[in-house]
């Protein structure tokens, strides 16, 4: 229904006094989850703000829901809630308060689903919210924000300080906002094992620069560990594409970026096993070697 | 329309594989008859608790191995033509086939011998 | 929009009401003490007015900007549907507002106490009505620092700075002769030199008041 993009950034730049954003082309379009993931102090957090319209571009531009950030914010910001995990209620208030709070100021508020989310987050409406540990802080802002059934999901953070359980019971909130394809999500998250799971698009970022992003199923596609094991005074031939090799005797293990079964031929008998990598690994052996390749 | 299909962490092969295989079972022991709508990518993703493309991929896959047909619009069915589960039995007999004409070479048989056990094996089963 | 930030008013508003409460009865009690009769009960019944009302002023400050920011409950108002003008609005309206309320009662109560009291000359009136039109002045300027402070300690150094500023005000203004000549006067006298005091007081509020407007308008960042 809606054909352009929930988020854009168009070479979006921010600099400040020990850190600077460069550079940054970014897009979620609707029906889909962009999973964020980068070293801490990476820029994350300040990309989250620039979407937001909290902080202005120093160049480049930001738009959310096609509104212009951060100028028409105001408007873009009542279709798309936001969470932190740096964020925190009003503390002299209750939980219900704040739901009744929200529930005024949002027309999208649904009190059915609000009540649901309280007993499976396990949350208590008369609680003050002063006395409430880290992560049934976050719970209550998530709880917040999905009741209001935004077009857009923007979360910096999520599941940090989430138990186990919470996590499960978030991710398959954040699941069923997807059912209906005019809505979308951006997440950042160091938990590389739900981003892998549920993103269908993937963002890498590292010292205020754009590593990769693209498709889940491509970086899992694209990425191998080769393990070779080569004759006496064998030497391998120049391959492009290999962003990675160590060497340990007469074993030789390869990381490539771009697999196909043409490389595998060309290493020949040498090669022992190939292996799938862990968008952990990928991210990793990723922001090496794209340090590598800026010359920090 | 609860799929009953499981996603497993510990599994080390890629989940889009996980789903086709699990697909490909049911249709195999019939419990997903020909013609059987599949559960919209949508709701499977949230079901399963991955990603939409993940099973995307998954469709496409079984789509081009025609075990899936995609009516544009309107979803995804088990194929009718071919039954799958005659495909992977087919597969399954030329995989023991191959595998008895190993052990018969192991054991030194003659192609008599290998013939005449096939047709013991064969009428013993006719016999259950 | 304009429901959500009257709600945000209200919010803050309800926050405050027990200090607001609390300046209220404490100044009204300063306000008996004064009127004891003696001029030793005066002088401490006028102090503690005046404190209640200036220290007020800061914790408002404080606790509505400073501490909000702190407690990280400002990412939340932000993830709410408004722009940076909007807040700014927001917060000097209703800050403003959480002043005003006993800051009027406490100005009608010194007015009252210098009409009303017998040993009290009412020639004083002028000179009080001033110095609570400089306390909201204050008020306004102490708010203004701290919508754009952006360190406790800048924050700190204002709330200083307009401390000794009530002083300065009364050692300044006091021995003008116009005023300090007809402090025991029975009637109080409205001469030149007392609208002009008041109308620079106006004039330097709506000028404060309206400055963060201007400055919200030129910057682009939250935080």
């Amino acid at each position: 229904m809606t054909p352009q993009n929930h988020i854009e950034l168009r070479s979006v730049r921010k600099a400040f006094r020990y850190f600077t954003l460069d550079d940054l082309t970014l897009d979620l379009p609707p029906g889909q989850i962009m999973g964020f993931v980068g070293p801490n102090g990476a820029g994350k957090s300040t990309t989250i703000r620039l979407a937001m319209g909290l902080i202005a571009p120093d160049a480049g531009e930001v738009r959310l829901l096609g509104h212009a950030m951060p100028e028409h914010q105001a408007i873009a910001k009542r279709d798309v809630a936001f969470v932190s995990d740096d964020m925190k209620l009003f503390p002299h208030a209750t939980v219900g308060w704040h739901m009744n709070f929200i529930a005024s100021i949002y027309p999208g508020w649904d009190a059915t689903y609000a009540a649901t989310l309280v007993k499976r987050f396990n949350l208590k409406p008369e609680q003050p919210v002063k006395g409430l540990s880290h992560g049934e802080h976050v719970k209550a802002l998530l709880l917040l924000s999905l009741a209001r059934r935004p077009r857009v999901l923007i979360l910096d953070e999520p599941t940090s300080g989430l138990d186990p359980v919470a996590r499960h019971e978030l991710l398959s909130e954040f699941m069923d906002v997807l059912r209906d394809d005019s809505r979308s999500i951006l997440f950042s998250s160091h938990n590389t094992v739900d981003v892998e799971r549920i993103s269908d698009r993937i963002t890498f970022i590292d010292r205020g620069r754009l590593v990769d992003s693209r498709d889940k199923e491509d970086f899992l596609e694209r990425w191998r560990r080769i393990q070779l094991q080569l004759e006496p005074g064998a030497v391998l031939p120049e391959l492009p594409n290999i962003v990675g090799r160590v060497a340990d005797g007469s074993f030789v293990t390869l990381t490539t970026n771009r697999f196909s079964t043409a490389l595998i031929e060309q290493l020949g008998s040498a090669v022992r096993e190939v292996h799938r990598m862990s968008l952990e690994e990928i991210f990793v052996a990723s922001v090496f070697h794209h340090r590598e390749v800026a010359g920090s | 329309m609860y799929s009953g299909l499981n996603i497993s962490q510990t599994d080390a092969r890629p989940m889009y594989l996980q789903i086709m295989e699990q697909i490909r079972q049911r249709i195999a022991a019939g419990d997903w008859a020909a013609g059987r709508e599949l559960p919209s990518i949508r709701v499977l993703a949230a079901e399963l608790r991955v990603s939409v493309i993940t099973i995307k991929r998954a469709y496409l896959d079984l789509e081009s191995e025609g075990v899936i047909v995609t009516r544009h619009g309107k979803g995804s069915f088990v194929a009718e033509v071919n039954g799958l589960a005659g495909e992977l039995q087919e597969e399954k007999l030329a995989e023991h086939l191959t595998a008895a004409a190993e052990l018969a070479r192991t054991l030194g048989l003659t192609p008599e011998d290998l013939a005449k056990r096939l047709e013991r094996a064969r009428r013993s089963v006719e016999k259950k | 929009m304009n429901s959500l930030t009257y709600k945000l008013i209200a919010k803050d508003f309800q926050q405050h009401r027990l200090l607001i409460a609390g300046t209220i009865a404490i100044g009204l009690v300063s306000l008996l003490v004064a009127g004891g009769g003696t001029t030793l009960l005066f002088n401490l019944g006028m102090l503690c007015w005046l404190t209640a009302i200036a220290a007020y002023g800061c914790v408002v400050a404080m606790l509505g900007i400073a501490t909000e920011r702190k407690e990280r409950s400002l990412l939340f108002v932000l993830s709410l549907p408004l722009g940076y003008g909007d807040y700014v609005r927001l917060k000097l309206v209703g800050l403003m507002l959480c002043f005003f309320v006993p800051w009027a009662v406490l100005t009608a109560g010194a007015v009252v106490l210098v009409l009303a009291a017998q040993g009290m000359p009412d020639g004083i009136l002028p000179f009080t009505i001033l110095l609570c039109g400089f306390l909201l002045t204050n008020f306004s300027m102490v708010l203004s620092c701290a919508l754009f402070a952006r360190s406790e300690g800048v924050m700190t150094l204002s709330i200083i700075v307009h401390n000794i500023a009530i002083s300065i005000f009364i050692f300044l203004i006091g021995p003008i002769p116009a005023f300090r000549d007809h402090l025991q006067d029975p009637a109080p006298t409205w001469g030149s030199e007392f609208w002009t005091v008041l109308a620079v007081e106006g004039a330097v509020f709506v000028v404060i008041c309206s400055l963060p407007y201007f400055v919200a308008a030129r910057r682009r960042d939250f935080i």
